[in-house]
């Protein structure tokens, strides 16, 4: 038997090497850093059954697909040759070039995506248009509560799969982590509508998937999760923290959220299933803050740790994370789907950087208000 | 002898010659059921696994609890430690092998005669030999001779934490034809880390004498696996984890918990422990020449681990944060775990071994406490002096 056996030396400094592997989504051309592998898989997972055919095209409609996450899975959806309808208000212009986007795919793009304009809470224009196109399956990216899912559903009997963007803050705080998707829910959580459209979407008939993301980065993210880093890194300003700064949290990549999206696109393994998408590892507080400089090539920024209980900042947000550990097991998507996070957390955040705040775009103005008050 | 393939993915190499038990899919998720009956806890989980993958076929040859996955029996040699928190997962490995059909000897690092014996687990042997199991003393650095020079298959070394201690041991098994070796390391080795939670492969800390150990059994063996483990609670555990707890909380004292208690730490039950090792026996060439975090597939806070056990418990819990260093004690003999975050996750044992954990801390400390009281632990006398001299000077403000 030809074995071998290979000094643990180096699998003790495994260090993360730093891989540039061209994106496949090649238009966004940001620079990965992958990590080697965790340790010897033995097998990949098996082909056929767990990776989408994506042999028939279908009609697809997302609910929303302008501002982040739909951004990234039309282009995927698209290329993939499915012909994709955005239904949107129309606030935010239905195409937009992306950093690093080639003009050619960007025209692509443009010339294929589809847009329906209304209001989803219109629910007889809902009724109305859908059924009168017609489509084989709904990305729901923007919805929150389940009065929202029935127009859509009553619209397109015939609707081969119904998948839908959810949150883990479904999940009921525990002392016990990470969530796996059989955790107990929080029926008074923030996300209930969320909570309400699973259990709705489970009482009909229609075959539907639920993601349940965490905390999602990237370029264009418009919840200022990694934005609120970099601005206080940008200014040189020492970054304020709750408590110890040891809770624990979870980000994924939104580009990461795209592929788990199209990975169970007619993927029977999700059939009327549940799954957490967020990145392989979490981090604490301070770790993040010292992730995003490390991103940006900021030098390791000061940390100041204050109780919270001590101010009163009115409405004004002094934090973009849940004061408490928060973070989910990806172990479901991974073993039934086959997915896996491209990105790590330095790496991602690098992308971000690179593609969004580093090019001077952002969502959001600084605002150091809080951080004065707790400076003092 | 020792190459890597691939400097950048060290793991990624093909071993042509050792082909994968199929399915290699993770569908044995059925309940693993021991020799000692243990139908409370079947109940518990058995319905959190029909919902965790409500449409996996049950069809896989691997499923629990009738059915070894290579069909032999296999003479293995536990050599165990005499003490500490390691010791009971040869007692339980042992039991588990034995209802499986397998040869085992135990041989514990010793004196049959000494004090030590008379601790849990040594104190109830009996029941690896009423299992037909056969035990030992004896010096690691003469195996063969503790064990009558008798040969076996796989070896389980859970005893030395140094180079010096288990080199003996491995040249032994290595000079009369042992063909699989596994060693209990530790996870305490990783390098505390920003991101959490520690997976195999992360690095490690270039001193921790656990090193040596490893890296000398992946050198002379083809066939290893090696388990790092986190901390245990079961029947027989010769160091207190959860009874800590409940010392203080039957009598009404407060907790005392260095820090906020947000710290993470993972708990596993040893039976968990066990069934992964006992995967590892029963499919050498899946686990060959990995690292497995031996540990639960959940973390809990301190602050959730103090609750659990009130609740197992049936009392109330009063927690009581400090600083050790504000305070003056020795964090290490103030309180049982460590007071960071120490958190591994049993990636490669799911992925690798098909391994499930059944750990269910709510339910497993019910069984803990109710032996506590059996034992009559509750009411033994007690002195609690650390935890009095904490509690007078607990006016000194947290610094974390």
């Amino acid at each position: 038997m030809a074995g071998f056996s290979f000094s643990l030396a180096a699998l003790h400094q495994n260090q993360p090497s730093f891989c540039l592997i061209p994106s496949s989504l090649s238009e966004f051309n940001g620079v990965r850093l992958c990590n080697s592998v965790q340790y010897k898989r033995k097998a990949l997972h098996p082909k056929g059954a767990l990776h989408v055919t994506a042999s028939s095209a279908k009609k697809i409609l997302i609910m929303g697909g302008t501002r982040f996450i739909g951004v990234f899975l039309s282009r995927i959806l698209v290329k993939e040759g499915h012909q994709v309808t955005l239904f949107t208000r129309g606030k935010t212009p239905v195409t937009q070039q992306l950093p690093g986007e080639s003009d050619e795919d960007y025209a692509d793009f443009s010339s294929k995506i589809l847009h329906l304009k209304g209001d989803r809470k219109d629910f007889d224009f809902v009724r109305s248009s859908l059924s009168a196109e017609g489509f084989d399956v709904v990305y729901d990216i923007n919805g929150r509560a389940a009065d929202e899912v029935e127009p859509i559903l009553d619209a397109l009997p015939k609707l081969e799969q119904y998948i839908y963007c959810s949150s883990a803050g479904v999940y009921l705080k525990s002392d016990v982590l990470p969530h796996f998707e059989i955790d107990a829910v929080d029926p008074k959580s923030r996300h209930k509508g969320k909570l309400e459209t699973e259990t709705l979407l489970d009482s009909k008939g229609v075959n539907w998937t639920s993601l349940r993301p965490v905390y999602i980065y990237g370029p264009l993210n418009y919840n200022p999760v990694e934005e609120w880093f970099f601005h206080r890194l940008k200014s040189g300003r020492p970054i304020p923290i709750p408590g110890s700064g040891l809770q624990i949290t979870q980000l994924g990549h939104v580009k990461d959220l795209a592929k788990a999206f199209v990975q169970v696109l007619g993927n029977e393994k999700a059939r009327r299933q549940v799954f957490n998408i967020s990145g392989e590892k979490y981090v604490t507080f301070d770790g993040l803050a010292r992730a995003c400089a490390k991103a940006a090539g900021f030098p390791e920024p000061e940390l100041v740790h204050y109780n919270p209980k001590d101010f009163d900042f009115g409405k004004k947000k002094s934090f973009p994370f849940r004061d408490q550990h928060y973070f989910a097991s990806i172990d479901k998507a991974k073993s039934l789907l086959g997915w896996k996070p491209e990105f790590d957390l330095v790496g991602g955040l690098a992308d971000s950087y690179n593609l969004d705040f580093g090019r001077g775009t952002f969502r959001e103005d600084a605002d150091f208000s809080v951080d004065d008050m707790i400076l003092a | 002898m020792a190459t890597l393939v691939s400097s950048c993915c060290p793991f990624s190499c093909s071993t042509p010659s050792t082909p994968r038990p199929s399915p290699r899919f993770p569908l044995s998720s059925l309940p693993r059921v021991f020799s000692s009956s243990r139908s409370s806890f079947l109940f518990t989980y058995s319905a959190r696994i029909s919902l965790v993958h409500p449409l996996m076929s049950r069809s896989n040859p691997r499923s629990y609890p009738s059915v070894k996955a290579s069909g032999e029996n296999k003479k293995v040699l536990i050599l165990n430690t005499n003490s500490g928190g390691h010791a009971v997962i040869g007692f339980y490995f042992a039991k588990e092998l034995l209802g499986r059909g397998h040869e085992v000897t135990i041989m514990t690092v010793g004196d049959e005669k000494s004090d030590k014996m008379k601790k849990p687990p040594f104190n109830r042997f009996s029941e690896i030999v009423n299992g037909g199991g056969r035990t030992v003393w004896g010096d690691p650095t003469e195996v063969g001779k503790a064990v009558e020079e008798a040969a076996f298959d796989v070896v389980l070394e859970n005893n030395g934490k140094d180079l010096e201690t288990v080199r003996p041991v491995v040249d032994w098994a290595k000079s009369c034809g042992v063909k699989q070796f596994l060693y209990i390391s530790s996870a305490g080795i990783y390098k505390p880390t920003d991101e959490p939670p520690h997976v195999e492969g992360d690095m490690v800390k270039v001193d921790a004498s656990h090193i040596g150990a490893e890296e000398y059994i992946a050198k002379i063996f083809n066939s290893w696996a090696i388990f790092r483990p986190q901390y245990m609670i079961g029947s027989g555990n010769n160091k207190d984890c959860e009874e800590w707890f409940f010392d203080r909380i039957v009598r009404e004292r407060p907790v005392p918990i260095p820090g906020s208690g947000m710290q993470l730490t993972n708990i596993s039950h040893v039976r968990d422990l066990s069934s992964m090792l006992t995967l590892a026996v029963e499919n050498p060439t899946a686990a060959i020449g990995n690292i497995f975090n031996c540990v639960s597939d959940r973390a809990v806070t301190l602050n959730g681990m103090a609750k659990l056990c009130a609740q197992a418990a049936g009392r109330p819990v009063n927690l009581l944060h400090y600083d050790p260093k504000a305070v003056g004690v020795d964090a290490k003999k103030a309180f049982p775990f460590r007071a960071m975050h120490f958190y591994a996750e049993p990636r490669a044992a799911k992925d690798i071994l098909g391994w499930r954990c059944s750990t269910n801390l709510a339910e497993d400390l019910k069984e803990r406490f109710e032996e506590y009281v059996k034992i009559g632990r509750d009411t033994k006398p007690m002195q609690f002096e650390i935890d009095d001299k904490i509690i007078e000077t607990v006016n000194v403000p947290l610094a974390v």
